[in-house]
This record gives C-alpha cells, structure tokens and sequence, in this order.
C-alpha cells in the first residue's frame, strides 16, 4: 500500500494552503509545491489504480466512522479511472503553465496556483467521495475556486463572466441542497450506498423530485443545455490552462456526479430518456453554436460542451456498450481538448480579441503548435487513426445495437458541423497568407509548454493507433459503474477497512 | 493466297468507291446547277480537279499535325469502307465485313474527322477552327437520331452487325425501310447533316469561312480529302442501302439504289439556305429525335 | 513478421521519412519519396498472394487483411499510377514550397488507397477511407486557392459520404456481430426489408460521393482543379475509383440479392447517366483546362456507375476496363497540364497556344490520351466503350444508350478543345520561349499513353485479371464468352476482331502518309503560322488570330436549357441557410446573466412538468 484515497484530496488541499506561506521564502516554491504536488498524486493514484484492478476496491472511512455514519472514500476502477485522468491532467496543466505570468506578476501567480490546486483538489474529491453531501461540498469547492479562476484577469468581462457563472452556480448548489435534504428527510442518511439500497423505499414523487433537483444542482458542472450559459464565457474569459482545467478536470467531475446519481443513487437501469434527450439537445444546440464563433476559445468551450452532451447520450443508453463508450468519449475529450486549449492559447497569444480571423498564416510561423492544434482538431472530430475516432466509433456501435438510429444520424450530422468549424481554423492557420496587419504576432511556446503538449500528442496518437492499450481499462471501470449492488456491498461492509 | 486475295479485293473496293464517289460528286454539281439554273460543270469535272491537284506540289506547310490530317481522313474512310458490306453475297468486296459492327463503325467515323480538324487547327487559320467547332456540334447534332435509328434496329433483331441485319433482310424479303418506318425517317433525316448539304453546310460555308477546315491545303493535302470524301461518301450510302435497303446484289442494283437515296439530303439541300449552327443542332433535337423515339418505342413493343 | 504489415509500415515510415529528410537535403527527400512508393510496389506485386490474410482485433472486434483478386485490379490502378505519378511529381513539383508536406500526404493517400484495398473489415475499410479523405483534402488546399470554399466542400460532401458510410458500418455490426465484409453479404439477404433499403442506400452515398456521381458531384470540380496537377492525376485516376471499387461490392454483393435491386440499378445507372451527361457539357463550357478535365472526369466516372448499375457481367468487364483506362489516360491529361501549367504559368485555353511544336512529346501523350477518353479505335477506351454501349443495349435499356451516346459524342468537342486550345493555333512570341518539360515528367506520360494503345489491341490483357476478381464476386467466367486477348463479343455473339482492324488502321495510315509527303515534302518548307490566307488577308506578326474564346458557343446555346439548372447553387443557399439557423441557434446564449437565470428555472419548470413522461 502506497497511500490512501484519501490524500488524493488532503495533499492538494493542505499545499493550497502552503503555496502562499512558502511563496514568503522563495517565490519559485510557488511554481514548484504545485508540480511536486500533482506529480506525486499521479503516482499514488496510479498505483492506487493498479492496486484497486488487481484486488478490487477501496473504500476509506474518514475517522473511523463507518458507513453509513461516516463520510468514506471510494476509490473503485471507475473514480479511480477518473481520478487518475484527473491528476495527470492536473500535472499536465501544472507542466503547461509553468512559467505562467513569471517574473510579471508575482501575486497573480500565486492566485493562480492556489486556485488550481483547489480545483483539482475538489474535483478528486467530487469523484471518489461516498457520501452527497461531502459531494455538495466538494462541488462547492471547485465552483468558488472556478468563479475565482474565471475572473483571473480582473477586467470588466472576466469579473462578468464570473458572475454569471456564480449566479448559476449559486441556483444550483440551492437546488442541490434541496434535493439533499429531500433525500435525508426521507431515508435518513446521505451516504450514497445507503441511499442507493434503499432508494426504492422512497415515495415515487419524492424521488423524481429530488433527482430533478439533482439534476439541475449537478448540470451547471456537467455543462448541460441550458444550464451552461457561464461556460462560454467562462472558458473564453478564464486564462488558457484554467479553461483545459475546465474542459479536462471540472467537466469530467460533473458528468461523474450526475451518472453516479442515475446509474447508483437512484438505481436506474437500462436506458434514461432524460440523459439522451438533454445530451442529445445540448449537443446539438453547442455545436451549431460553435460554426459561427469569432473567438477561438469560444469556439473550444462549446466544442467542448457538445462533446460533454454526446458523452451524456452514450451514458444515457445504460448499457454496457454505453457506458464504455461515454469513458472512452471523456477520456480523448480530457486529452485532446487540453491539447486544443494549450495550443490554442499560444496561437492568440498576442491577441486582444482571441478571434479566429487573426490566426491567419501561423503554421508556417510556429509550426509545432499549429501542428499540435491540427492534430488535436483532427482527434476531436473523430478522424482516424486518431484517437476520437474509437470513441466516436463506440458510441456510435452502442447506439445501433440499441437501435437508435435517428440518434446516430443526428450525431454524425452534427460531427459534420463540428467538421467544418475546425477545420475553417485549421484552414486558415495552415493555407492563408500571413498578413501582418490583421494577424497575430506569434509568440513562441516555452519548452515546458511543448512538452506538455507532445505528451498529450502522443497520447492521442497512442490511443488512435492502439485503442486496445485502454479498452481494458474502460471496460473495467463501466462494469464497476453499472453493477450497483456490488458498490452498495462494497461500501457498506467497508471494504477493506483501513488502519494506520 | 488468301491475303492477297483480300488485298487485292481491299484495293478493288477502294477504287470503286473512289470513282462512284467522285461520279456522284460530279453529277450533284451538275443537278445543283440545273436546278439554280445554271449549265453547270461536266459530271466528270471532279475528275479533272483531282488530277490537277494530284499534279500540283504543295509548297508550304504548317507541321506535322497538318500532314498527318489528310491521312487520318483516309484512315477513317478507308477503314469504314473495309467493314461496311458492298454487296450481298461479298466476294470480291467482302473485307473486313464480318470484323466489326455498328457501333464499331459509329465510332471509326468519326476518327477522320478528327484527325482532320487537327491538321486544321494547327495551320493556325481561324476559319478552320471555327469550322471545326461547328462540324463538330452539328456531328453531336445528327448523331442523336441516326444512333437512335440505329439502336432501334439493333434491339428489334437482336444484332449489332450490318451483315446480321443485312440477313434479316434476306430472310424476310422485306427492306427494313419497311419494317421500321421509323428507324428509317430518322436515319434519313440524321444523313441530312451527314452529307453537309444545305442547309447543313456550316462547315466549309464558303462564303463565310473560306471553306472552313480544308482552307491551308492544297495539292495532294487537298487532293487526299477529296478523294477521302468521295470514299465516304460512298461508305454512307452503301451503309444505308445495307441497311434500309435489302443491300445490293450486283453493282447495277447499288449504284441505282445509293443514288436514288443520295437526291434526298441533295435535293433537299438544293432548295434550302444555310442554318445556323444552333438551328441545325435543334434541328436534329426536334422531329428526327421523335421518330428516333417512335422508332425505339416500336422497336421495344413488336 | 507478415509481408502486408511490412508493405504498411514501409509507406508509413517512409511517408515520416520523407517529411523529415525534406529538412535535410532536397535531393534526399526525392530519392527517398520515389522509394518509398516502389519498394512498397515491388514487394506488393512480388510477395503478396491472393487469398492471403492477417487477422488481428481491435477493441474486440475482428478485423482482417487481405487482397482478392477483386481488389487486386485495383491495387494496378493504384500502384501503377501512384507510380508513375509519383515520378511525375518529383519533377512537376520541384522548387515548389512545402514539398515534405506534399510527399507526404502522397504517400499517405496511397497507402490509404492500398489499405482500402486490403480492408476485408468495414472498420479497417473505414479507417482507410478517412485517411484517405483528409490526405486528399490536404492536397486540395495545399495550393492555398479558395480553401474556405473548395477545400470545404471537398471536406463536407466527403463527410456526409464517410459518416453515411459509418451508419451502414454500425447498423451492420448490430445485425451481424461482425464487421467483416463477407459476413454482411452473407447475412444481407435475411435482414428485414427496412435495413435492405437503409444499408445500401448509405453505403452508396459513401461511394457515390467519391465516384463523384451526380448529385453529390460538387465537390469534385473545384479539389480536381484546385489540387497540384501531379496529385491531380492520382486524384481524378485513383482515388475516385475506391468509390467505384466500393459500389461494386454494394451493387454485386448486396443490391444484386435482394429482389428490389432492379430499382436501385435502374436509379444508380440514371444518376450515372446524368453524371455523364452533365459532366460533359460543363466540360464543353470549361475555358480552363483543369476544370474541363475535372467536369470530364465526372463524366467518365458517370460512364462506369452505369455499367456497374446495369451489371450483367458485359457491363462490369466494360465498368472496370474503363476504371482502369481512365486512371491511365485522365492521369496522362491532369500531368500534361500540368506540364504545361509548369512551362507557361497558365492552363487557360484562352492564353496558351500553339504548343504542339514546343512539347511535341506532351502533345504526343495527350493526342493519344485524348483519342482513347473519345473512346475513338484503336485506343484503349474504345474497348470499354464499346462493352459499354453492347451492354445497355444488351440489357434493353433503351433511352440509357441515347443518352449515353449524346454525351459520348459531345465529349469529342471537349476533347478536340483540349487540344486546339494548348497545342494547335496561332504559335504566338509571347509563348516562344517555352521549352518541353523534363524528362521525369514526359516519361511517365508517355508510358501511360502507349499503356493505351497497347490495350486498345489487346484488352485480354487487362480484361484477364478483371475476369477472376469477377468470377470472386460471383459472375461466371467471361473469358471466351465476352472476350479473348483481342477479339471482343457482345451478347448476341456479334463480334469486334482488334488485330486486323489496327492492321489495317495503320497500313492504310502508312499508306497515305507516305503518299501526301512523297515527292513532296523535300520541296514542301514549313512556314509559321502567321503565313495564312485568312479571307485573302495575311495577318500580321503582332495579330492574334487564334479562335479561342466562346469556343463551342453555338453548341452551348443550343444545350443551355440542360444546363440551365445547376445543383450547386442549392447547395450554396442550403448551406447558407443552415448557417444563418446556426448562428440563430447561437443568440441562444445571450450573454446575459439574467437569461441563464432564467433558464435554470425554466428548465427546472419542464422537467417537473414533464417529469411523468420522462420517467414513465
């Protein structure tokens, strides 16, 4: 045994709380804590993962109480999966923006760093948590420190995106809370493997009720149509890394949240109407939104809530298939999205307006992120042998065998929209003339930056020439999120109990 | 010596068409001249002219594709005559009769012309070019009823060869002029533009394009199509007496029946002005194309 | 380690290699460019047997390698053209910039190519095909002309195929378990009449976009003209004969056992026959030679989606003998305009002219070239032609054969215009500098122009291998009863003997050539074309005579009810529309927080009132 789930969430928690302490001594330290901090839970959460394939899964108590008293960690081949992803692109996103605003702005830094922290912090905790309220917490914690991070940039549209963003987010943790209390006015407790066992006591209308609630309360993370109006522009307004994070960490928390409230807390199985229909109109709604974006990370942000709809359709089809797909889906999105925004951000860099028109004729001027940017683009929507291809492939396969075959064609209507949006910019990047009056002035990416993103190219190329490297992986982990009952036992006999 | 029986036999044809070719040219000359009311040239005067250019040296010349006009054009002509039966029974004239069908035949026709607009063009006259252009749009023109006419025999007998239908024919008793009206009023309203008589001579039009794609060329250059026009000539109507007519069985028969059907795009052409080129292209689209479709639709049904 | 990955990995790393060694030394990149396409080749045509197959899975499905004496007929189209192309394109391409790029994506379309070939799965089929599309496309914009607008088309109509193709693939595997060719043309016939329709129908968008056929054709003129003529060739030659390669395993494999075939086969071949018509006469109308030979291209692909719609065993000799002759003679006439773009700056016919004495081997090539595209004997395209026409006929699809033959025989005025425009007329000064072009780039043409000629006389060469890859998708033998090595028969036993036919030919051509020059040449002088009678008149040096503009205007004004109607422009207003919804769509986020607000409770207010009907 390395360590316990549980540092997933106390070792970010408690460096956020260091970074400015330590930034006293050395300002570097504030660089530095970040990276050791998200390097070393990639380890542990690895080989926790490894761990958890081999002899099965962990659930921690806090402080000794057990469920269903205490609030317990459950670290099982799903959030395990999830959290792994979510710290390794954590650490990606520290090794990207390294060298952000340094020798500039020594304190803006330090907001930065302590912010990401705790939204990497709360999104671990939003996925391995067993229990809903700790959840709410959690969730309350990445939005602060999401509303925080939004505004970085302390002009007029950023402090206004933020609070759009925390209007949402407020309506939403009210309606979260309702459906919490609602839920422990009727069974008494707020451990999820508990609700989950005796959900089907609960009266009827009650249940729907609360999982309306929930649902709302969980959609503004997960990026639902239309609860997503903070995220355009949020995603536009945020620093580049910040709207990976978004894209790669926050959104793959949400959507965890809202599955595991279907699929476990409320026991349904087979397919959900509800998630097909609300995945299938945000999907449809965001992209087509997307065509006709002026500004590159806009365009990006709704890319990236269409993708979350079309994930929420594939988990909507309750199988297993299904659900395979829908991982598979949020793990390329968690790659290639932040290999979108990290090259993206480089390619605008010295743009005021972030718009697309600017971008003309830059591949020749840097061509390793353009390069990056056009292999990201050609990942996403799904070209073979990349890596979006397979998962595209596997929601598609798992929607015929159910027969949906509207659905497929409207998904693959849709991927034609998605088609032309990326590749006008790709267009424009690589076939326009450079034209200094209306182009940016490039600026060079750090080496830590291109580091970071030819890991993530690698990735995607990987998994696009060898989709079987991850198969096992995802499938152990949609088997784990569909066999409920195991989790309740898993949880409620406490696993295996943890000392130390 | 059976090679040289066909050899001979080949050269045999070839000077026949050549003088009944050159006959009949004179002889329209004569009839057009009548009919305006003119004397008019003897009917041996293509004779004379093709000896004088056959004399004549021709003392420029504009490159290869030029010298090699006039010897495609005799390809085509020649080639066709090879394949399209002169009389019934063969003999001498049998050739390369049994070697290839209609469509094949389609095809070749249309290898001289080509040829030859290519040696035009590369005299760099302009008239040539733009008679070319025309030639070839009328071509696009006939060759819609004549292939129709020519598809709705194939699929009434089930034969794509001249000899075959020639057979049917024989069998039968009857001409096929008979037995598809249709067929037969397309085809023959197709050879209007096929012969280039008025009002279908937008090719050479002499008064507006200096005789269009034979301008440049003089000597044996001119003397070569001339003769190769003779030839086809010949080959037409020999292809629509096989065809329409039950064929020849002796040289008698053809020449009377390949010039009885010859006074009708001449005839035709000596009481008509000139078309336009779009003109004479919807022409062919109007009534040929209708008995063209007349002629499939009976064909189909019986 | 099995000889098919090898072929795989060698053009993919010698795609990489190229790209990398392009850095380095120019001259490096060439060599290894030219290598990575012929060892690939010889090892193909060498090593590879038919039947062959490496089996292998991935996210658990089975998935198999393998070449068919049906595919194989491809892979000569492919291989032979990428070849010769590839050459071609060393030469045509040089001083360009980007080249690493430009070889690359070369590469990677022909092994794309080769890899649709092997495919005997839907997934390795489909995976190929997309590597296919975006190296094309690639190509497409490579020139930077238009992107936004070609180069998205191309992308959109090879999308809409790709992902219509995609459907039938995923709608297969739910039926079948499987996602191997065969089993889906075994199962095909069980399956319920819905997906009989559904399954065909995309597969044949998928192809159809491909093949060009009309009304998915759009794209095709704009990335035809648009790519560098040296991919061009292989564009117009190769690639768009994996469509054909495609609709023939769904015309033979599916459509063919299924009672309601007939339907689809009279629907295919109309649209063919639409394609070729309209092909050819917006070819006629063509002042640029790349567009001309793009229109013509659909054209002649609108000729094999006949014959492959008709399918009696006629017409898939006669549908697959032209897919091979036209990857020839279409790809000698893309890379001579494109020599002839690299020798003078343009390819409007409107400019250039009189050519034929400065590249008298290009002329040579496109002459030859031009005679088998009109289909005119004794070059090669007579022969499909030929089956063709014997085919329709055969099969008693009357009106078809008219319509066929109108735009056979229209195609003769593009194709005198071809070589009017570029090689004959006026010799003008403003071109007398231009020289042949190299030696790399005549050779290839001239090779595939005497390719030709040769099997204008002996189709049994070709029609050989044609034959087994047809007995494998189910026909009888043909051999014996449609053809021998030069003699061709039609249905009702009429036949076509080649050899004495081209004996003659050239007996008579010799003949008469010799005739016209003796005695006559040595005192004939060759003078320059400004030496005329024109209406009596002598032109003067600085006079332009040539006829050249409004070229086939007579004609035009007599078709131009048939071209009055043009598909893209509905395109173009559908596209439009859609964006104009799109950005409507857009204003959906207001940016107004208030809105969102409002949202929230809005959709708070649906989902309780819909709550019953959402959960049953």
């Amino acid at each position: 045994m390395v360590g316990s789930p549980v540092l997933l969430i106390a070792i970010p928690l408690l460096a956020a709380f260091l970074i400015p302490l330590l930034g006293i001594f050395w300002k570097e330290l504030v660089r530095i804590i970040p990276g050791l901090v998200l390097g070393y839970l990639t380890i542990l959460s690895a080989s926790l993962y490894i761990d958890v394939l081999n002899t099965g899964t962990i659930v921690e108590t806090i402080a000794g109480w057990r469920a269903p008293w205490g609030i317990n960690l459950v670290f099982s081949p799903l959030t395990g999966f999830l959290a792994t992803l979510m710290t390794f692109i954590g650490f990606i996103i520290w090794l990207y923006s390294y060298r952000f605003k340094r020798n500039v702005e020594f304190e803006a830094a330090k907001k930065y760093f302590i912010f990401l922290m705790l939204l990497v912090a709360g999104s671990i905790g939003i996925v391995i948590t067993g229990d809903i309220f700790n959840q709410f917490v959690f969730i309350e914690i990445v939005g602060i420190s999401a509303y925080a991070l939004t505004a970085f940039y302390t002009g007029r549209n950023s402090a206004e995106a933020a609070f759009k963003y925390l209007i949402m987010g407020s309506l939403s943790a009210s309606a979260l809370l309702i459906a919490i209390i609602l839920i422990y006015s009727q069974l008494g407790t707020l451990n999820m493997a508990e609700i989950a066992a005796n959900i089907h006591n609960m009266p009827p209308q009650y249940r729907v009720t609360a999982m309306i609630f929930f649902i709302i309360g969980i959609g503004v993370e997960a990026e639902i149509f239309p609860l997503n109006g903070w995220a355009p522009d949020a995603y536009t307004e945020a620093p580049g890394p910040v709207g990976s994070a978004f894209a790669g960490i926050v959104v793959k928390a949400g959507i965890y949240a809202m599955v595991r409230m279907m699929f476990t807390l409320f026991d349904i199985s087979g397919p959900m109407q509800i998630l097909i229909i609300i995945g299938m109109i945000t999907l449809v709604v965001a992209e087509t939104s997307a065509l006709r974006q002026v500004q590159l990370k806009r365009m990006l942000a709704y890319s990236s809530i269409g993708q979350m709809g079309l994930v929420l359709v594939a988990f909507g089809m309750g199988t297993k298939a299904g659900v395979f797909a829908a991982l598979f889906l949020m793990l390329n999105h968690a790659i290639i999205k932040p290999l979108l925004f990290f090259s993206g951000s480089y390619l605008v860099f010295n743009s005021k307006e972030k718009n697309i028109s600017e971008m003309s004729g830059l591949g020749k001027l840097m061509p390793f992120t353009a390069a990056f940017f056009a292999l990201g683009s050609f990942a996403i929507v799904g070209l073979p042998p990349f890596a979006g291809f397979w998962s595209k492939l596997s929601v598609l396969t798992a929607a015929a065998n159910d027969g949906l075959l509207l659905i497929i064609a409207i998904v693959l209507l849709v991927s034609i929209v998605e088609i032309v949006y990326y590749f006008r910019v790709i267009n424009r990047i690589y076939f326009f003339k450079f034209d200094k009056a209306t182009s940016v002035v490039p600026h060079k990416p750090r080496v830590n930056a291109l580091i970071a993103m030819a890991i993530l190219a690698i990735l995607i190329l990987v998994i696009g020439f060898y989709p079987d490297s991850v198969s096992e992986i995802l499938n152990r982990a949609s088997e784990d999120l569909l066999n409920t009952p195991d989790y309740i036992k898993n949880v409620l006999s406490t696993g295996q109990s943890l000392t130390y | 010596m059976d090679l040289l029986t066909n050899i001979l036999g080949a050269i045999a044809t070839i000077i026949l068409a050549f003088v009944v070719g050159m006959s009949y040219g004179g002889i329209v000359r004569k009839i057009t001249a009548r009919v305006h009311n003119r004397l008019g040239p003897p009917w041996y005067q293509n004779f004379i002219d093709a000896y004088k250019l056959f004399g004549k040296t021709t003392a420029i010349h504009h490159g290869w594709m030029q010298i090699m006009g006039p010897a495609f054009l005799m390809v085509s002509s020649v080639v066709t005559l090879m394949f399209v039966p002169v009389l019934n029974n063969g003999g001498w004239f049998t050739n390369l009769n049994f070697k290839g069908d209609l469509i094949f035949l389609l095809y070749l026709m249309v290898f001289g012309p080509l040829g030859m607009a290519l040696g035009a063009g590369q005299t760099g006259n302009p008239n040539s070019a733009i008679g070319v252009t025309r030639g070839l749009s009328q071509m696009v023109g006939f060759e819609i009823p004549w292939v129709m006419a020519l598809v709705a025999l194939m699929i009434q007998f089930n034969t794509t060869t001249i000899t075959g239908l020639m057979d049917v024919q024989q069998m039968s008793g009857t001409w096929l002029m008979f037995s598809s009206p249709f067929a037969f009023i397309a085809a023959v309203l197709a050879m209007l533009g096929m012969f280039r008589y008025s009002p279908f001579d937008i090719v050479g039009a002499p008064t507006e394009l200096a005789s269009g794609p034979v301008s440049e060329n003089g000597g044996k250059f001119l003397f070569t199509m001339m003769s190769s026009g003779s030839i086809f000539s010949f080959v037409k109507l020999t292809l629509y007496v096989d065809l329409f007519m039950g064929g020849a069985d002796n040289l008698i028969i053809l020449l009377i029946k390949t010039f009885s059907i010859y006074m009708i795009p001449v005839l035709y052409g000596i009481v008509s002005p000139r078309y336009r080129t779009e003109q004479a292209i919807r022409f062919f689209w109007g009534w040929p194309l209708f008995f063209g479709i007349l002629a499939i639709l009976y064909a189909a049904i019986f | 380690m099995e000889i098919i990955y090898l072929i795989f990995i060698l053009f993919l790393s010698g795609a990489i290699a190229t790209f990398l060694l392009g850095k380095v030394s120019k001259r490096l990149r060439d060599i290894a460019f030219i290598t990575t396409l012929v060892v690939p080749s010889v090892l193909f045509f060498t090593q590879i047997n038919i039947g062959q197959t490496v089996d292998f899975s991935v996210l658990g499905i089975h998935l198999s390698w393998g070449i068919t004496n049906f595919s194989y007929i491809f892979a000569y189209i492919v291989l032979g053209l990428g070849v010769l192309a590839g050459i071609y394109a060393v030469a045509a391409m040089k001083g360009k910039e980007n080249l690493g790029f430009f070889f690359f994506n070369y590469i990677l379309s022909i092994m794309a190519m080769m890899g649709i070939l092997f495919s005997r799965d839907l997934i390795s089929f489909f995976v190929f095909w997309e590597i296919m599309t975006w190296s094309s496309y690639l190509m497409v914009v490579f020139t930077g002309k238009d992107v936004q607008k070609v180069g998205i088309k191309y992308f959109i109509f090879s999308a809409i195929g790709a992902y219509a193709m995609l459907m039938a693939i995923v709608i297969t595997y739910s039926l079948t378990g499987s996602m191997m060719i065969s089993n889906l043309i075994f199962a095909f016939p069980d399956f319920e009449f819905g997906m009989q329709i559904l399954i065909p129908v995309l597969l044949l968008i998928g192809f159809g976009v491909k093949s060009a056929m009309m009304p998915l054709h759009v794209w095709a003129v704009g990335s035809y003209s648009h790519s560098p003529m040296a991919y061009t060739a292989v564009f117009s030659g190769a690639l768009s004969k994996m469509g054909i390669y495609g609709m023939i395993i769904v015309m033979a494999g599916l459509v063919s056992r299924i009672p309601e075939g007939y339907w689809f086969r009279e629907v295919i071949a109309w649209m063919g026959a639409i394609t070729a018509v309209g092909g050819t006469l917006w070819a006629v109308a063509q002042d640029d030679a790349k567009k001309m030979l793009a229109y013509s291209s659909v054209a002649q692909l609108g000729y094999i989606i006949i014959g492959i719609a008709i399918g009696t065993p006629l017409a898939m000799l006669a549908s697959l003998f032209m897919a091979i002759l036209h990857g020839m003679f279409k790809g000698t006439l893309f890379m001579a305009v494109g020599a002839i773009e690299k020798q003078t700056g343009t390819t409007n016919f409107t400019e250039v002219t009189g050519l034929i004495r400065k590249m008298p081997f290009t002329f040579l090539a496109s002459l030859m070239s031009i005679i088998a595209l009109a289909g005119i004997p004794p070059l090669g395209g007579f022969i499909g032609k030929w089956m063709l026409y014997e085919s329709v006929i055969g099969s008693n699809h009357y009106l078809l054969i008219i319509v066929i033959f109108f735009s056979s025989t229209a195609a003769f005025l593009y194709c005198y215009k071809f070589l009017f425009g570029f090689f004959l007329g006026q010799e003008e000064k403003e071109w007398a500098h231009v020289k042949e072009a190299p030696a790399m780039m005549v050779v290839p043409m001239v090779i595939l122009a005497i390719g030709t000629f040769i099997f204008g006389v002996f189709p049994g060469l070709i029609l050989n291998p044609i034959d087994a890859g047809l007995q494998e998708l189910g026909y009888a033998v043909t051999q014996g009863r449609y053809w021998e090595m030069s003699v061709l028969f039609n249905e009702w036993g009429d036949t076509v003997v080649l050899q004495p036919i081209l004996y003659t030919i050239l007996a008579v051509f010799v003949f008469f050539l010799a005739f016209v020059l003796t005695k006559n040449f040595k005192k004939t002088r060759y003078v320059s074309t400004k030496d005329i009678s024109s209406s009596g008149e002598i032109p003067k040096e600085h006079e332009n005579l040539t006829f050249s503009r409004g070229f086939f205007q007579p004609f035009l004004r007599s078709v131009e009810p048939l071209m009055r109607r043009k598909i893209d422009p509905y395109y173009n207003s559908f596209g439009r529309g859609m964006e104009a919804i799109f950005d409507f769509v857009r204003r959906i986020y207001t940016g107004n927080g208030q809105t969102y607000a409002l949202y929230v409770v809005v959709f708070a207010l649906l989902l309780l009132i819909f709550k019953d009907r959402l959960w049953g």
